[in-house]
């Protein structure tokens, strides 16, 4: 008789006390029966590379495949952002994939909206017929009527370029909620498209601006590729200063930590400004050569222009001079009289602006001492090197290695004055796109935005043009914000808008529990008459707000093309399937094929396809047939064709990354350009600023919205601080490395290692409210212009890593779809914020920062 | 005979689990159970703090409290230096739970098949992963070890048996790393033989101070740390994780 285990033990179990012995006495005689009596089978193994679809970084995978079953991800060796590794989101993709819980197949809605769904399964045809004629009939009618709200969009040429344009749809992205104040500074000042980051390679001394290094926050690479980076650059010596009100995220690489006061980065960087001009560590030649500093101001702010052209004070001839004019050693102080006008160079405004900006003031503004401020306007000369050179590939170029890491600091009421401020700091050191300096666009070759001029020459629309008041007398830097767009559509008179958009696809976003004011934002869905979802999960947005749900796929599918540079070598990716989409579900590009198609606008001039060729700019010997419908695959394979790769798509399905190489010096740095900054003079000096605030008076617009637009950033007390004193403590938010957006959070093997949300709460903050560890909490927001307060509830954690008058709260949760995993985890901090007027910068982005007060839940007030 | 042991540069590691997660898809390790650990810890008080992270695996150590009281044998040492768990052995008496300084043993509680959190009987499932609990159940993992001819890989087995690191030993025995250490995104893990002079762990370890935690005990870890300082009683965690503390 064969004995099994089981059947072993119940029966030593009968007889407990002998058998045991025996078991022990006789240790070899155990009869076992093996796990298996038949040979191994014969497994075929093969590795699928394609790009992780979790996250923000499109990192290499390789999926390994074992009889035609994909049994794990791991990291594609050869890609340059990830070298064969993958962060814990990229690992537990396996499951995503898999769940049982996706969306299995098109939903339609039976009951209201605004309450969890009730569905009906219907084919694809069914679902995409009826989606089909609704946006058809819309865009017969008006086309702003249909919008298109994107969360991630992992393939920009196909969805946001191709399919927006041929659409005609108002496009909404989550720019406002991420990065768009801090890239507006930047490409109005000097004309790239990005935040802040470092050049790593040779940087050796940064500031870790609210850069959470260790908690994926930062802008582009931030899970993976910027802290390997950061690592490689402290093990050659670099030293790291972090300033943030909570520690935990750069606290472990960080040799000093500026715990500061939320909201104040802007004093900070004026104060550093002031430092920096007063110890003399500022780069003359590079502000005289590459900047307005020395640009002709009159008294009534604007430029002194001779034939339109600015002009500088020449110190050779001891007159003005055509700033472009060749030989001129300009001046960048003093008072000069011109043809009876009195100017100055903005450079000595600038000087006469940062005066109050002392150490001293400041410190009190951002709760840091004046010693640290002064230390580090210090060391942040001494480490710039001004003047010095190093040679690149054979040219010399500046050598300034300090930098700031940032962007998270844009999402505030000063966000973009804020960050214009910081991008001074590094302008005084001459430290833009220097060798180990200041980088500004996203990875990858160096390019001038358009928005240099874009900016800089609006022309205000009044009355608005749409629902998003782009360049509206509002907003005049302004590219739409899905939490303002709910506030215009509850009340578009207020804002001169006389429709109300009537369809909305929204494409990958969970916009009603990512985008504050919940209450506007949910009310505003209620508004749309018809929405349709993308997705592959039953997210909240859809759960109480979809008509029609489609479900995509998650990395089983063609998409791209991605650029999957690391900032120093320049590669492309697509995303290849290692399977076949399960379910019912597809990809995304061939459900938008089929979308436009039952639309009516796929085929011939002006349609999809056509968009598609122009997006992709696929050779006229590879372009589509506007009247035949491709697949995805087809349609990269013709746009890899179109690149020079001769095996077109068959080269990723086997290779996965084409590595271009290492970009050079001379398409790295912005100073390497033929002239430096391709001529660009950076803007220290905002006159356009100045003349929207003017136009914004004459208009007649409230001050709230033309206050922050100045010349130069001008500190000034925050909205927020208005609210009553009991709100004493300040909300601000992170990331967390464990999650993506709110989209993520219900991954079972990503929520096991972070399954609630959590209050961080300094332990002296939290005794003195008589809280302890672990402990339910009520926290209660308040809108120091409406007076409107919010609260939900939530159990706290402890950390001495944050200012005691600061509470932080991660994003991600808020139970993001319809999965058992999901309920009970928590709130999202976005019920908490407010959106429009003093809770969105003078840009129209979102501000995560609102004045709180935290007690005892079951306690009816603290 | 190579002798296996990791070094650990805590100068490189972020904190961000990725480890815990390559472990638990390598070797398919039921809910709750997490091989690796990765301590996220903080010491002090405001504004003077200090936070830095800590992954711990088995220590697989050359003195083993874990292997002297194993009472039938399941628990041992290979020749290579690994410890390794018989899982058609152990018992489910816990004594290497209970011996075992580093906490790393984990028992199963539950029945495996019904503990990888979701249901995955679902029938539309099944055409794609043929029944596989977990769908990316490891095929590499039922294989007895090539040496002796033990099945001592991957988790969730049986009910009531220990499992533990076991060093990756199906990927160790094809001359693999184990798969934290490839996966690492900044490349703070490190494994190799630390009796030859000229392997990576061995030269690291010559080059820099090192230190292995609670040495005092006399346990004899083969995984050493370098960077940081050790922690002192003062530090304490921070963002734990729920399912591992009750056990």
């Amino acid at each position: 008789m064969k004995i099994s285990r089981k059947t072993f033990i119940k029966s030593a179990a009968a007889t407990v006390g002998a058998l045991s012995a025996s078991r022990i006495l006789f240790r070899g005689m155990e009869i076992w029966t093996p796990q298996s009596t038949e040979a191994a089978p014969v497994l075929t193994e093969e590795w699928i590379p394609t790009t992780c679809w979790i996250g923000k970084q499109d990192c290499g995978m390789l999926a390994r495949r074992i009889n035609g079953r994909v049994v794990k991800f791991e990291g594609h060796p050869d890609h340059p952002r990830n070298l064969g590794t993958l962060c814990p989101k990229g690992m537990a993709q396996i499951m995503a994939v898999y769940d049982p819980n996706r969306v299995k197949a098109p939903l339609v809605r039976t009951n209201e909206k605004g309450v969890p769904g009730q569905w009906r399964q219907v084919s694809w045809d069914e679902a995409l017929t009826l989606a089909g004629e609704k946006i058809g009939e819309v865009r017969a009618r008006d086309k702003k009527l249909l919008v298109w709200q994107h969360g991630r969009d992992k393939a920009p040429a196909l969805y946001r370029e191709a399919f927006v344009s041929a659409s005609g749809a108002t496009m909404l992205c989550v720019g406002a909620q991420c990065s768009f104040a801090a890239q507006k500074a930047v490409s109005y000042t000097v004309g790239s498209t990005g935040a802040l980051g470092a050049d790593f390679r040779h940087t050796r001394y940064l500031l870790a601006w609210g850069w959470n290094i260790t908690g994926g926050g930062g802008n582009w690479l931030c899970s993976i590729t910027w802290p390997r980076q950061m690592l490689d650059a402290r093990d050659r010596g670099m030293k790291v200063v972090a300033i943030d009100p909570r520690l935990r995220g750069s606290g472990a690489f960080a040799d000093e930590w500026l715990p500061i006061r939320p909201g104040t980065d802007l004093a900070l960087a004026l104060a550093l400004c002031h430092v920096l001009i007063e110890q003399g560590t500022i780069d003359r030649d590079y502000l005289k050569k590459y900047t307005n500093a020395p640009f002709l101001v009159k008294e009534d702010g604007h430029f002194l222009r001779v034939k339109d052209k600015e002009q500088v004070w020449d110190q050779g001839t001891g007159s003005a001079k055509p700033c472009d004019a060749e030989g001129t050693v300009p001046a960048l102080e003093g008072e000069f009289t011109v043809g009876g006008t009195r100017v100055k160079p903005a450079f000595q405004l600038f000087k006469e602006h940062i005066a109050r900006y002392t150490p001293e003031t400041v410190a009190d503004i951002c709760g840091l001492s004046a010693d640290a401020i002064r230390k580090l306007g210090r060391e942040l000369g001494e480490n710039a090197m001004i003047g010095s050179t190093v040679i690149m590939d054979g040219i010399e170029l500046p050598y300034r290695p300090v930098a700031i890491m940032a962007y998270r600091t844009g999402q505030q009421e000063l966000g973009f004055q804020a960050v214009r401020a910081m991008v001074m700091v590094m302008m005084l050191l001459g430290a833009v796109e220097a060798v180990g300096g200041q980088r500004l666009g996203p990875p990858g070759p160096w390019g001038v935005d358009e928005n240099f001029w874009l900016l800089d020459e609006v022309k205000i629309k009044d009355p608005p043009s749409d629902i998003r008041l782009e360049g509206s007398k509002y907003f005049p830097i302004g590219s739409g914000n899905s939490s303002m767009v709910a506030r215009v559509m509850l009340d578009p008179q207020k804002y001169g808008v006389n429709y109300i958009p009537e369809v909305l696809i929204i494409h990958m976003n969970n916009g009603a529990l990512t985008f504050p004011d919940q209450n506007a934002v949910w009310e505003s869905y209620k508004k749309f008459k018809f929405i349709v979802t993308i997705d592959p999960w039953l997210s909240k947005t859809a759960d109480y707000f979809a008509d029609v749900v489609l479900p995509a796929a998650t990395i089983e599918k063609y998409e791209g093309p991605l650029s999957v540079s690391d900032q120093y070598t320049d590669a492309t990716a697509l995303r290849v399937p290692p399977m076949n989409p399960l379910f019912q579900s597809r990809g995304e590009i061939e459900i938008y094929l089929d979308l436009c198609e039952k639309a009516g606008f796929l085929f011939g001039q002006g349609g999809y396809l056509d968009a598609i060729n122009k997006a992709l700019a696929l050779w006229e010997s590879h372009s589509l047939d506007l009247n035949r419908k491709p697949t995805a695959r087809e349609i990269l394979d013709r746009w890899a064709r179109s690149r020079g790769i001769e095996e077109g798509i068959a080269y990723f399905e086997k290779k996965g990354v084409k590595i271009h190489g290492t970009i050079p010096a001379k398409r790295f740095y912005g100073s390497a350009q033929t002239p430096p900054f391709e001529g660009l003079r950076h803007r220290l000096y905002g006159e356009s600023l100045l003349r929207y605030r003017e136009e914004m008076q004459s208009r007649g617009v409230e001050e709230i919205y033309w206050r922050d637009y100045t010349a130069f950033p001008v500190w000034r007390p925050l909205s927020m601080e208005a609210s009553p004193p009991e709100y004493d403590l300040y909300l601000v938010t992170y990331k967390m490395m464990e999650f993506k957006e709110s989209r993520s959070s219900h991954i079972p093997l990503l929520a096991e290692l972070a399954p609630e949300q959590r209050l961080q709460i300094n332990p002296k903050t939290a005794r003195l409210r008589n809280i302890r560890d672990g402990d339910p909490v009520w926290i209660e927001s308040h809108n120091a212009v409406t007076g409107e307060t919010r609260r939900v509830e939530v159990k706290v954690a402890f950390t001495e890593g944050i200012r005691p008058d600061v509470v932080a709260m991660p994003h991600h949760y808020g139970e993001v779809a319809r999965h058992p995993w999901a309920s009970g985890q928590g709130p999202t901090p976005n019920a908490l914020f407010f959106s429009g007027e003093g809770y969105v910068a003078n840009t129209q982005d979102q501000s995560y920062h609102v004045k709180v007060r935290v007690y005892k839940s079951g306690m009816s007030h603290g | 005979m190579a002798r296996y042991g990791m070094v650990i540069n805590l100068d490189r590691c972020t904190g961000c689990r990725a480890c815990m997660l390559a472990c638990k898809v390598e070797n398919n390790t039921p809910q709750g159970i997490c091989w690796m650990y990765v301590f996220r810890l903080e010491e002090g008080e405001y504004p003077n703090v200090r936070i830095w992270f800590m992954p711990r695996p088995c220590m697989h150590c050359d003195n083993a409290p874990c292997v002297k009281v194993c009472p039938v044998g399941a628990r041992y040492m290979r020749e290579d230096g690994l410890v390794a768990t018989d899982f058609e052995r152990c018992i489910g008496c816990r004594y290497c739970e209970v011996a075992c300084p580093y906490g790393v043993n984990q028992f199963n509680w539950k029945k495996p098949a019904d503990n990888y959190y979701l249901d995955w009987h679902d029938k539309e499932l099944l055409p794609v992963t043929g029944g596989a609990v977990p769908p990316y159940k490891n095929p590499d993992l039922i294989e007895a070890s090539a040496r002796e001819k033990r099945h001592i890989s991957g988790g969730g087995q049986r009910i009531g048996v220990i499992e533990k690191c076991t060093f990756c030993v199906h990927k160790v025995e094809k001359r693999m790393k184990p798969a934290c250490v490839a996966n690492c995104p900044t490349q703070a893990l490190c494994f190799g033989d630390l009796a030859d002079p000229d392997s990576e762990v061995s030269r690291l370890l010559a080059q820099k101070p090192s230190y292995r935690l609670l040495e005092e005990l006399g346990a004899e870890p083969k995984v050493y740390y370098l960077g940081k300082i050790p922690s002192t009683e003062r530090a304490r965690q921070i963002e734990e994780i729920p399912c591992l503390l009750k056990r």
